[in-house]
């Protein structure tokens, strides 16, 4: 059955009657391809792309809100650098314009590329069922592989992304467009200094280098610091080989990267 | 693909009979099949600027429902998980890949496929530059690529090489080497200008 | 003109100022079609989406096919059991062997599979049974309702596993393919006595031809023909296999080509004809579908070889080459396909454009259970010039010399012998490594990067490469010029147009040949039924071959033309000139018919109007123990490749900064089409140097979608700068030779040894991936 909601308190009574049976439905970049391959053969649909209250983007506070179907193409003209160059580099332009972030925290694919970047902007996701709203740290919702915190009842319908945080992106593929990461790296600093350092693919969720943050904010951004920040970060994430790359070479880039984005945020 | 008709009523009999009203009652409000079983989805959309109605099993996809049911076989599909581009179609003006997309969701939606581009066996200005440029090998890929661009050109009438490049990275080519397409765009980029 | 079709070369060769020109004995000036960007004939149907594809022939009324493929990669077959398949409600027939009425077996070159398999499967890709349904949906649940009992035998997944003693046999006749061989000269001696031997061993990998166009189309029987309309290279040669398979007399069964969206040699080896001509057989007066999805022509379609290349190479010290004794190993997967045509391809390009006096080289082809390998692009020389010009590049250094100048000192020139001891009478090798090196500035490339981290290299490749199938095999092209009554020329030929763009090559040299403007031309391809056999559009044969068959039947019809419109003019013959659609005395323009009159008054006094064309120059048998022979290939092509890039010492990422390739294409009948065949080589060059790798584990492919089967993008391809050498083939439609293969076979080889350059490091085995140069760097 398929079911074309107007507003997200119909989209959220037809999850609380469907739960698992019901699957939403927006840029289909993962569930469709699913389909496609056989792979996966939803008895209900949920279908979210006619909820326009779910495209928005508001800014209160110093907080950005986005709801849940934004999409690539909205966020790759936000000002956020990390999470602008995330959604950029996610597929073609077809792609970014289907494909949404709520989707994407979703499917919670280690190689998310708008995960990583939120992760490093210590964004909070509200989600939403009949019984209520809760808001959760990013880094509370990613639960294993494939795995999130959302209840079966529940839809994410925002995300708060603090716009004052400094911060970049980099992405290690194959190619020059269109890549699942190898390796993707998001860093930021916060105003009080802190810094934050996510990663891709290199671990069974996009993940944080906590150990590596704490070291560089108790002791600073210098060439050295950088540089044992990074050995930490080598240290902190579980890569495994697959078909992409080995994990010997996604620790090395890893630091690679990581490095190299926090030398030219210092510089900024 | 398989398609199931799902009947909440039967299949959660412990629930009250109150409660079961109540559930036929929201997830009846979110469909829009007359029938009630929910096999075929009643869909209205524009189609290359023709309003068009029908049913559709709500499972398939935009691309097969275009090439199946319309009978539009420019789109074409060549890999299925949207990294080709060939079954790019205009939603509302925005380039999106119409094998990632299941009919329905294209309600009330104004879709242009490849055969809606010319306009009384006029050819749009960017089909004239891919012919002129040689763009053109063996075709598969051209309606995506030609809609991929026009998009592009629809929101940025004179983009930049690495705004072009963005706007068609997410077509592949594998006769071409992509050179003479670049140059297709670029020509049809000023020769819109020149238009206005 | 008469177009020399048995003699020599030489022969040819003398005729060359003949051909060059016209056949009228009045014809002066430049010519009007051939050689001009005419627009290509196919676009606007392509740019507006109105062209059919094969699966743009379906329609939901048809019945739809579809295939179940093999569990296991190597096992027996104890049963099959499809009743619970039949039961289910719209299926219409599931068919097995037994349903196959002929040898159900087919192959390219040696029958060695089975259309539905009997007793064992032997890759992954192997098919077992067919399901017609009323619905695609339909036939996918049968084929989960098909029980297939199996016996799992040991897999063989690598070479030296297969080549073990006591290794399980692949095929009753063992593990072993076949060998080639290839003697010129003392090699081992030659070695022995040079005073540098440079030696090393690179792997290619398995490539996927991922043409966009998936194996799509449709066939019905109506009790008189079965008409089979999928995309194909060489329809004929489908028709005789599955004639035979289906033991069909050819009479009964046409074969209709739909537009192509690209082939690359991806569509050589039989596909999806087969099993629609079982079903439609099966299923009297009934139109069936059949199309793979990406994943299913990904694991079916045979692969690009990977071949493992011992590479050993002598010189002096001045840089003269002396001896090169070479080892390749073919993995050819589970079944023959074209791989012996691929081995004997490799040995006989084994030493490239240099001039080798002492070459020994020996080819073992080995059956293994994974993808079955055949042609693609390049066959087998694209792994060989990855190999020679890697070892021509490690001689460099190890001489101390500039690898530009050991490569000119070694190039064959007119008159020299290539690795076959064939005499190459006109040999461009150094002018188009010249023009490159020219373009490129090669004496002041600079290695000043932005950044430390950063190192640039330079790259060069040359590429020599026998066009057309050669060996003695009996290589011919036919076309069939015919005017109507509307005084247009239909030009028939058999020739598959994939996507590069022979319809114009046809249209523009008949348009030229005849007088006629390219739009009063008919091309009509590729169907058995109306065209005549011309060979298969693989080995960069069809400008050369079939482009003269066009040439022969358009100058013979023209004599004709002319002919008539002589007798009805009152003319004399030889002042009758036919330009634009119109004959007329040269000397009297004025006295002229047009075409259509010429067709109404031939007609009318008995003239046929059409004229054959057959093409078909010998090649000789290369000799089983020496590889030699005097002519191995009708003619060479020359090329050369310059790439200048960038690598990241950190991630080991590369950036192509500039490309520029030349080729020697005789004559370009259409340059805008040359062009494109160069770029969109060279962007194939590039996917399998970086990027394109298919992935096996356990017989299976881990990688058969896009999304980790990585293709170059528009951001992976720089701007290619063409350079186009028109020295004329004597033996070409007005000199032309050809190009579809060698600006592949030369970007390989260019962008590894640019990546050598930066990093001093060899990659040993392909794609050059980031990671790979990363490792590279770190053996460093």
């Amino acid at each position: 059955m398929f079911y074309q909601p107007k507003d997200i308190q119909k989209a959220l009574g037809l999850k609380a009657e469907l739960k698992e049976r019901g699957a939403f439905l927006a840029g289909g970049t993962d569930l469709v391809v699913l389909m496609n391959h056989g792979k996966a053969a939803p008895e209900n649909f949920i279908d979210l792309t006619h909820i326009p209250e779910l495209r928005a983007i508001h800014k209160h506070n110093g907080t950005l809100e986005l709801a849940g179907n934004v999409t690539y193409a909205q966020m790759g003209k936000l000002p956020i650098r990390c999470l602008a160059r995330a959604s950029l580099s996610v597929g073609g332009p077809g792609i970014r314009e289907l494909g949404t972030i709520a989707g994407n925290l979703a499917t919670a694919s280690p190689a998310g590329d708008g995960s990583t970047a939120l992760l490093a902007l210590d964004a909070e996701v509200e989600l939403t069922s009949v019984r209520g709203t809760r808001r959760l740290p990013l880094e509370e919702f990613f639960l294993g592989y494939r795995k999130t915190a959302l209840a079966p009842d529940e839809m994410i319908t925002k995300i708060f992304i603090p716009t004052n945080y400094q911060t970049d992106w980099a992405k290690n593929g194959k190619r020059g467009a269109m890549n699942i990461s190898i390796v993707a790296v998001a860093v930021a600093i916060t105003p009080k200094k802190e810094v934050r350092i996510a990663l891709a693919s290199v671990a069974a969720t996009p993940i944080r280098c906590y150990q590596a943050e704490k070291f560089l904010a108790k002791n600073g951004l210098t060439t050295e610091t950088i540089r044992q920040a990074v050995q930490s970060v080598r240290g902190e994430i579980k890569p495994i080989t697959d078909h992409r790359a080995s994990a010997d070479y996604k620790v090395h880039v890893s630091g690679v990267m990581v490095r190299r984005l926090l030398e030219s945020l210092v510089k900024q | 693909m398989k398609t199931k008709a799902c009947h909440p009523e039967r299949s959660e009999g412990s629930q009250s009979f109150g409660r079961r009203r109540k559930t036929a009652e929201i997830l009846r409000s979110a469909q829009n099949d007359k029938s009630g079983k929910g096999r075929l989805w009643s869909l209205k959309f524009t189609l290359n600027g023709k309003k068009v109605s029908a049913q559709v099993p709500p499972t398939r996809t935009l691309l097969d429902f275009l090439r199946l049911d319309m009978r539009l076989t420019g789109t074409k599909g060549a890999c299925l998980e949207g990294e080709c581009g060939s079954c790019y179609v205009l939603v509302d003006g925005k380039p999106m890949n119409s094998c990632l997309m299941l009919a329905p969701q294209v309600q009330d939606r104004d879709v242009t496929t490849i055969e809606g581009l010319a306009h009384s066996k006029k050819l749009d200005v960017i089909q004239q530059k891919f012919i002129d440029c040689g763009a053109v090998q063996c075709g598969y890929c051209t309606p995506g690529l030609i809609l991929a661009a026009k998009a592009l050109l629809a929101e940025n009438s004179h983009p930049t090489r690495e705004e072009f490049l963005a706007g068609m990275e997410g077509n592949i080519c594998r006769c071409t080497g992509y050179n003479k397409i670049l140059r297709a765009c670029e020509q049809a980029a000023d020769a819109m200008g020149l238009k206005k | 003109m008469s177009r020399p079709t048995d003699d020599t070369l030489e022969e040819s060769a003398a005729r060359l100022h003949v051909t060059s020109k016209s056949s009228g004995a009045y014809e002066t000036g430049p010519m009007k079609v051939v050689g001009k960007s005419a627009l290509r004939l196919d676009a606007v149907g392509k740019a507006t989406g109105a062209t059919k594809y094969g699966q743009d022939l379906f329609d939901k009324k048809f019945l739809f096919a579809k295939v179940l493929r093999a569990a296991h990669p190597h096992a027996e077959i104890l049963g099959i059991d499809t009743r619970e398949a039949k039961r289910l409600s719209g299926v219409v027939a599931v068919l097995i062997h037994k349903d196959v009425p002929g040898t159900n077996l087919h192959g390219l070159i040696r029958r060695d599979q089975e259309v539905l398999c009997s007793k064992k499967v032997r890759y992954r890709g192997d098919a077992l049974a067919i399901v017609v349904a009323k619905t695609e949906e339909i036939a996918v649940a049968a084929l989960e309702k098909i029980h297939v009992d199996y016996k799992p035998l040991p897999s063989v997944l690598t070479m030296e596993d297969a080549l073990k003693v006591d290794a399980p046999k692949i095929h009753a006749e063992g593990n072993v393919l076949g060998e080639k061989h290839l003697r010129r000269g003392d090699a081992p001696r030659a070695m022995r006595e040079a005073d540098v031997v440079v030696e090393d061993i690179i792997q290619t990998q398995t490539v996927d031809h991922a043409f966009l166009d998936l194996e799509a189309g449709r066939a019905r029987y109506d009790g008189k023909m079965l008409t089979i309309e999928v995309s194909g290279q060489w329809l004929h040669e489908e028709r005789r296999l599955i004639a035979l398979a289906l033991g069909l007399p050819l009479e009964k069964l046409r074969i209709i080509q739909p537009a192509t969206g690209g082939a690359f040699g991806g569509r050589e080896d039989i596909s999806i004809q087969i099993y629609l001509g079982v079903a439609a057989l099966k299923l009297k007066g009934k139109m069936i579908c059949l199309r793979y999805s990406r994943s299913e022509s990904t694991i079916v379609r045979h692969k690009r070889h990977p071949i493992r290349v011992h590479y050993k190479l002598g010189a002096k010290k001045d840089g003269t080459l002396v001896a090169a004794q070479v080892t390749f190993y073919v993995d050819k997967g589970a079944y023959a396909s074209t791989g012996i045509a691929v081995m004997r391809k490799a040995s006989s390009h084994a030493t490239g454009p240099y001039k080798v006096p002492n070459v020994w080289v020996d080819v073992l082809g080995v059956f293994t259970n994974n993808n079955p390998c055949g042609a693609m692009r390049g066959f087998g020389a694209a792994q060989t010039a990855i190999a020679y010009e890697g070892l021509m590049d490690r001689l460099a250094v190890k001489l101390g010399m500039d690898q530009a100048e050991l490569r000119r000192k070694n190039l064959v020139k007119s008159g020299d012998e290539v690795t076959t001891g064939q005499v190459v009478p006109y040999a461009t090798a150094t002018e188009c490594f010249d023009a490159v090196l020219k373009r490129i500035d090669w004496k002041n490339r600079s290695y000043e990067t932005p950044a430390p981290h950063l190192k640039r290299g330079y790259g060069i490749s040359i590429v020599c490469f026998g066009l057309g199938y050669g060996d003695g095999f009996p290589d011919a092209s036919r076309a069939r010029c015919r005017l109507t009554p509307d005084g247009l020329l239909e030009v028939y030929s058999g020739a598959c147009d994939v996507g590069q763009g022979l319809t114009n090559m046809i249209a523009q040299i008949a348009a030229e040949e005849v007088g006629v403007p390219l739009e009063k031309v008919r091309p009509i391809l590729s169907d058995t039924a109306l065209t005549p056999e011309s060979g298969s559009t693989s080995a960069t044969r069809q400008t050369y071959f079939t482009g003269s068959a066009v040439h022969i039947a358009a100058s013979e019809l023209k004599k004709q033309l002319q002919d008539i419109a002589a007798s009805h003019l009152q003319e004399l013959v030889y002042e009758i000139k036919i330009e634009n659609g119109a004959a007329f005395n040269v000397h009297r323009p004025e006295r002229r018919m047009t075409l259509k009159e010429i067709a109404r008054v031939g007609k009318k006094r008995g003239f046929s109007l059409e004229a054959m064309g057959v093409y078909k120059p010998p090649t000789m048998p290369e000799n089983t123990q020496t590889g030699q022979s005097m002519r191995a290939f009708v003619t060479y092509l020359f090329g050369s490749h310059a790439c200048q890039l960038l690598v990241d010492t950190e991630t080991g990422e590369v950036k192509i900064e500039r490309y520029i390739a030349c080729h020697d294409v005789g004559k370009a009948i259409n340059p805008d089409q040359v062009i494109g065949q160069i770029q969109g080589g060279v962007a194939q060059g590039i996917g399998m140097a970086l990027m394109e790798e298919v992935v096996m584990k356990d017989g299976k492919i881990m990688n058969p979608g896009f999304t980790d089967y990585i293709l170059p993008t528009i951001r992976d391809v720089p701007e290619i700068e063409c350079i186009v050498l028109e020295n004329p083939d004597p033996g070409g439609p007005f000199g032309a030779r050809g190009v579809g293969e060698p600006p592949l076979i030369g970007t390989g080889p260019a962008i590894l040894s640019a990546i050598y350059d930066a990093i001093g490091t060899p990659i040993r085995e392909l794609p050059a991936t980031p990671e790979r140069v990363w490792r590279a760097l770190l053996d460093h």
